[in-house]
């Protein structure tokens, strides 16, 4: 609430000119898509780390988000900008990108921890590359390929859009509620895939079935704010720390409090420099840190 | 009726075959231990009775069903499995862990119920776990897990209870009392398959013990028909020296003097 609130008030423009309804305008579309790209993105994040037993995993280090930020960019260039294509695009950038890093990262039936991420970390560089080729070579600006590689809430929402983003955000929110029925076949699913099998749950179909929900959940939200990289990461670790494992617990607390962190995060990045900053700058400067000291715990 | 029945059974890894027109009977209510050198395929042979790997030929059923037919919730309501290493990436309570063993029984919403805390109860209380119960899965020895993880399957309360190695971490206090436990369960007329490396537990556990060999059974039968210098030497290619025990009459495996 804290947050929201001041995500509403802080700000370049102050509350003191234009009026209350000329900010509310600009940054109640804001509050909206910073709720929904935390929540989206640490509850993706919660269920790829159970699903793959993997604490690395999020949609950004598996390639997931970049490959939306793709599939954008794909329909931006192609013309059909600000339209419905936008979220379609993303949806099928991260699909594509999904199944395609689980299947580098499959080696005889298994899929271990670091070769999941050196395939999201390969397929990462290779999807912002083909991004930044096809902005340039569809003459985009820099600026706009930057703010799609590395995230912004600074999305203009005209009267046509609102309901987009009404739309979208309630698909990724279903997706969310649909991810949290499936909490004790994801916490069977993180003590071992055989051992998942064995107490019944259908593990492939529930592997393809998180794969396109959440492909559909994280391709729509990039599609509004860009790819915004290690909030999945690290905040369902902060949530597992504070209210143990459970995917029933998990889930939705990585929601609110990925949230939290995202909107902190916006807040920072358009107040510390004039102008500001792309998200990713932020939550990178605090997540690779926390990756680190992940990977070494593991190591 | 049979517990288990694998007929003209065919299964390999990549082109090369493991089994090849194998079977195997075994009654309900039987404890079977079953033996072997690494690779013999004991534990691929686990896995395709508990429908975790498909056969390629041959048919595979569980207590008179065709477990290709059986669809995974209902494997899940007759058959536990209990396998030799789960993930720690995630440290869930011990109590999580062992209500896992309720999963079959539970709806995606429901909530667990009086019957599962009380099999879960149990199955804490049998397994000596009761203490434990708030510990952290990652936080506790090796041999403490394995009996979390044995006490998952007893809350699952299978017909069938399959188990991998499953004393490998075990001191022999526990290893007494984990045998009793599965012995308990025997006499209550469940089904249990025990592999094991160990020659001598496995003597001292089944009523009959499968010797396997490359995916062929070497020899099948009571304790002291099986585990005879001539059918050790010709599986592992040493000859140990077989005694017999004093209270038990069973035999039990030496390795030999070098």
């Amino acid at each position: 609430m804290v947050v929201a609130a001041l995500t509403i008030g802080v700000g370049p423009a102050g509350l003191t000119r234009g009026g209350l309804a000329q900010v509310l305008e600009f940054r109640l579309p804001r509050l909206v898509l910073g709720i929904m790209a935390g929540g989206v993105l640490a509850t993706a994040g919660a269920g790829l780390q159970g699903l793959l037993r993997n604490p690395l995993a999020d949609p950004f280090t598996l390639g997931v988000a970049s490959g939306a930020a793709l599939g954008v960019s794909l329909v931006l260039v192609s013309g059909h900008g600000s339209s419905l294509l936008l979220p379609v695009g993303g949806f099928a950038g991260a699909l594509a990108a999904t199944f395609l890093v689980y299947l580098l990262a499959r080696v005889r039936g298994r899929v271990t921890m670091t070769g999941l991420v050196l395939a999201g970390v390969i397929a990462n560089f290779f999807f912002a590359s083909l991004m930044m080729l096809i902005m340039i070579l569809g003459r985009r600006t820099l600026g706009e390929a930057v703010y799609l590689t590395m995230g912004h809430l600074g999305v203009v929402v005209t009267h046509r859009s609102v309901w987009l983003l009404a739309g979208a955000g309630a698909a990724a929110l279903a997706g969310c509620g649909w991810l949290l029925t499936q909490s004790r076949a994801l916490d069977v699913m993180s003590l071992s895939e055989e051992t998942a099998r064995s107490l019944g749950v259908n593990t492939g179909r529930l592997t393809r079935q998180v794969f396109v929900v959440l492909s559909l959940a994280v391709g729509v939200v990039v599609s509004f704010t860009g790819a915004i990289s290690f909030v999945g990461l690290v905040v369902p670790h902060l949530v597992r720390m504070l209210f143990g494992p459970m995917h029933r617990r998990v889930l939705p607390g990585s929601f609110l409090l990925g949230a939290g962190v995202l909107l902190v995060s916006d807040l920072v990045a358009r107040n510390v420099v004039p102008g500001g900053l792309p998200l990713s700058v932020v939550t990178a400067l605090v997540g690779v840190p926390f990756f680190v000291y992940l990977l070494r715990k593991r190591l | 009726m049979r517990a288990i029945e694998v007929a003209g059974l065919g299964f390999g890894y990549g082109g090369v075959r493991l089994f090849d027109g194998f079977s195997l009977d075994v009654e309900a209510g039987e404890f079977l231990a079953v033996v072997g050198p690494n690779g013999a395929g004991k534990s691929t042979l686990l896995r395709l009775i508990a429908g975790l790997l498909e056969p390629q030929t041959g048919r595979v059923s569980v207590l008179g069903q065709d477990i290709g037919r059986l669809g995974r919730r209902r494997t899940a309501q007759l058959v536990g499995v209990v396998l030799e290493e789960d993930s720690l990436a995630f440290n869930y309570p011990v109590h999580e862990v062992v209500m896992m063993g309720r999963t079959p029984y539970l709806g995606a919403f429901e909530r667990p119920g009086r019957s599962d805390h009380e099999a879960v109860m149990r199955a804490l209380e049998v397994c000596d776990m009761v203490h434990l119960r708030d510990k952290g899965i990652a936080e506790i020895s090796a041999g403490e897990r394995q009996r979390a993880v044995l006490a998952r399957a007893l809350a699952q309360e299978p017909q069938l209870l399959l188990l991998d190695e499953a004393f490998s971490h075990l001191d022999i206090t526990h290893q007494h009392s984990t045998l009793e436990i599965l012995r308990e369960m025997n006499r209550s007329g469940r089904t249990v398959v025990l592999l094991s490396h160990d020659l001598n537990l496995a003597a001292a556990a089944g009523t009959r013990i499968l010797l396997l060999n490359k995916g062929r059974a070497a020899a099948l039968g009571e304790p002291a028909e099986v585990l005879t210098p001539r059918n050790l030497r010709q599986a592992y290619g040493i000859e140990p020296v077989v005694l017999v025990h004093p209270q038990t009459g069973r035999p039990q495996v030496l390795l030999p003097s070098s």
